[in-house]
């Protein structure tokens, strides 16, 4: 690149006060529990300030578009690993073949007569002490 | 013959040390090829061990340990130490900078330097085996990699580091195609294998880094008890093969889409063709890495993974198969009403149309997941996968050495004994991996070193073949470096196959130290038959 883009000191101020600010937010709400959107707030802060950083820090925004394309790209293939494998987690035991973890698909169905009552690890459990795992 | 012309690649500078600190792609290439060959023969070697083995049921000349090694080593040797580097790193580092008119890769000391990366990782790989090896297979999955006493850890971390020199060819040659063009050389004028080289390269630079997590990880976990993979620790077994899946799948397209490359430059120079549908084969090169992204899922239909990204999975790996079949019938209309000449390199490609298309085909079935429920884990797996990465990226391979061994050494092999090999390897490869299917479907597991009195037939008749493969592709191999002894020198001008990229019309076999004596200009596209006539000389 012939032309090299200087910044104003005072952009690399401002950005600085917002990373510091940002990082305050992120401490803020973990005191305040939203549950599993905890995980999920905490995550967007932090992949504002990357972003901050990439882009204004590292001039990623006024540099060559390839480099930004490479950079969106590698977010890109991180989303689809963590999309599809949530596809799994999140469904994990659809089918339901173990009872404790799902309703069978036909809870009248001969076959799952023939299936022991088993907890997660597979040893068979007492059906009056089900409720001890949970605790 | 001036003094300039006399001068190559291979004679200047002299000294061993001009080749251990040399910067010349050539010479890089070079060291690529000959340790990918010699760990080639070694992973064969351990291949032939287990055949013979199974060639009668029972423990008759190694035991189930010794066995599981042995298994273990040729999955690992085969794929990190040859498969993954070896086409490019050995013929895309010859050839690449030849190809787009440059002198070298953009960056020539980090080429040398993802070698010595290689053959520093190639050490711990060598390491295990003389600590006794390792014995998980070569997908090392939880929770038997974290809890095996064996040598896990030194063969993960070998291939850690193998994966960095993978990244760094990787983004050495994406800088090469986008910076060193000569000008003219627009992206539609570009040889294929050039494209197909970038299209591996974006898939070594973006899912390798996982490969360095998932071994990170599992060494976390075995060391510091970190609860990753492992369920009493609060992890998910399954999420290991998500991660090492995340990897391996698209590591399938970093073995096969040079193949592919290679397959796209033979075709039509020994057809004498112009190729058929370019930007399709370019464009499918493309998609192929990208859908490769999102199929991993079909190795793991049977680990307990939700019903939900089963089906998900299943209908995406279809869509590999597209991209696949426009390469496969460009390939064959490349062939129709050209002058199809039977030379060596031409053999290996028309094998591989066969096998190939027979290891993709098998593929779709397995991508089913009803079918790969009972498929899954036997031979037919075993078989498949032999036929996409011995039947299809090895035999490319010995297409692309035998179809660029003229250029590269300035020497010419017995084409007749070549093509003796190359029917032997087609028909000792079939022999072999055909009834693996039919043990497959009958039930036969894969990773055991004995069977039932039903499978003996099957597994016998393999045997036999699998040494009819193992003699074919070292006669194949022998004849190639027999052509040093014999000293059979071509012509420094000559271009055997009638070439129309550059590596063929603007430099001498071997090439210059500088790849060209002036900068090329470009006088035609890399496989414009219907325009220019290129003559065949091949002059003693």
């Amino acid at each position: 690149m012939s032309e090299h883009h200087i910044t104003p000191l005072k952009t690399y101020l401002i950005i600085a006060a917002s990373l510091l600010f940002l990082s305050g937010v992120t401490v803020w709400v973990s005191y305040i529990d939203l549950g599993s959107f905890n995980i999920v707030l905490a995550m967007f802060v932090a992949t504002v300030k990357a972003s901050l950083v990439a882009f204004f820090f590292m001039h990623l925004l006024w540099d060559d578009k390839k480099n930004l394309t490479m950079f969106l790209m590698s977010l890109m293939f991180f989303g689809i690993f963590v999309t599809i494998t949530m596809l799994d987690t999140g469904f994990r035991g659809d089918l339901g073949l173990n009872p404790e973890t799902k309703d069978p698909i036909n809870k009248r169905a001969a076959f799952y007569d023939t299936l022991p009552l088993t907890d997660t690890h597979g040893h068979p459990v007492d059906e009056h002490h089900e409720d001890k795992d949970h605790h | 013959m001036s003094e300039n012309t006399k001068q190559n690649y291979l004679n200047h500078p002299k000294g061993i040390m001009s080749w251990l600190l040399t910067l010349d792609h050539k010479r890089i290439g070079l060291m690529y090829l000959f340790s990918g060959i010699l760990f080639f023969f070694l992973g064969g070697l351990l291949a032939l061990v287990m055949r013979f083995e199974l060639a009668a049921p029972g423990n008759d000349i190694i035991s189930n340990e010794v066995y599981n090694n042995a298994y273990t080593l040729h999955g690992a040797i085969m794929i990190f130490l040859f498969i993954i580097p070896a086409i490019p790193g050995a013929l895309g580092n010859i050839l690449l900078p030849l190809m787009v008119g440059a002198k070298d890769v953009a960056f020539p000391r980090l080429n040398l330097a993802s070698f010595y990366i290689y053959s520093f990782g190639a050490l711990f790989a060598m390491y295990t085996i003389i600590n006794g090896g390792v014995d998980t297979g070569w997908t090392f999955y939880t929770p038997y990699s974290t809890q095996s006493t064996s040598n896990v850890v030194p063969m993960t971390l070998g291939i850690f580091i193998i994966g960095f020199s993978s990244i760094l060819t990787g983004l050495n040659f994406i800088a090469t195609v986008h910076k060193m063009r000569i000008p003219g050389l627009t992206w539609y004028k570009l040889p294929l294998f050039v494209w197909a080289l970038y299209g591996t390269s974006l898939v070594q630079i973006t899912a390798t880094p996982v490969l360095a997590i998932t071994m990170v990880l599992l060494m976390l976990e075995r060391f510091l008890g970190i609860g990753i993979f492992d369920p009493a620790l609060g992890g998910d077994p399954v999420l290991y093969q998500h991660f090492f899946w995340f990897y391996s799948h698209p590591a399938v397209y970093i073995m096969i889409l040079p193949a592919f490359g290679i397959i796209s430059e033979i075709i039509p120079v020994h057809s004498r063709k112009k190729i058929w549908g370019y930007k399709f084969i370019a464009y499918s090169t493309l998609s192929i890495a990208f859908i490769g992204f999102l199929v991993w899922g079909h190795h793991m239909f049977t680990s307990g993974q939700s019903v939900f990204s089963q089906i998900v999975f299943s209908f995406i790996t279809y869509f590999v198969g597209i991209p696949t079949g426009v390469k496969i019938f460009s390939w064959i209309l490349t062939m129709y009403k050209g002058q199809v000449s039977f030379t060596p390199p031409m053999f290996y490609a028309l094998a591989f149309l066969f096998l190939f298309t027979i290891g993709g085909l098998t593929g779709i079935f397995l991508g089913a997941v009803a079918l790969d429920i009972h498929l899954h884990d036997t031979y037919f797996v075993v078989a498949h996968f032999h036929y996409v990465m011995q039947g299809g990226t090895i035999v490319a391979f010995l297409g692309g050495l035998h179809h660029w061994w003229p250029k590269s050494f300035g020497v010419m092999y017995n084409q007749t004994i070549a093509n003796i090999a190359a029917l032997g390897v087609f028909i000792g490869f079939n022999g072999t991996f055909f009834p693996q299917f039919l043990l497959g479907l009958r039930g036969m597991p894969r990773r055991y070193a004995t069977y039932d009195e039903q499978f003996v037939e099957l597994h016998s008749y393999s045997t036999f073949w699998s040494g009819i493969l193992g003699i074919s592709i070292f006669i194949a191999v022998m004849n190639l470096f027999w052509s040093f002894i014999k000293k059979n020198k071509v012509d420094p001008g000559s271009n055997p196959w009638g070439g129309m990229t550059l590596e063929w019309t603007h430099t001498s076999s071997p090439p210059h130290p500088h790849n060209f004596e002036e900068e090329p200009v470009l006088q035609h596209g890399p496989y414009d038959y219907d325009q220019v006539i290129v003559e065949k000389t091949y002059k003693k």
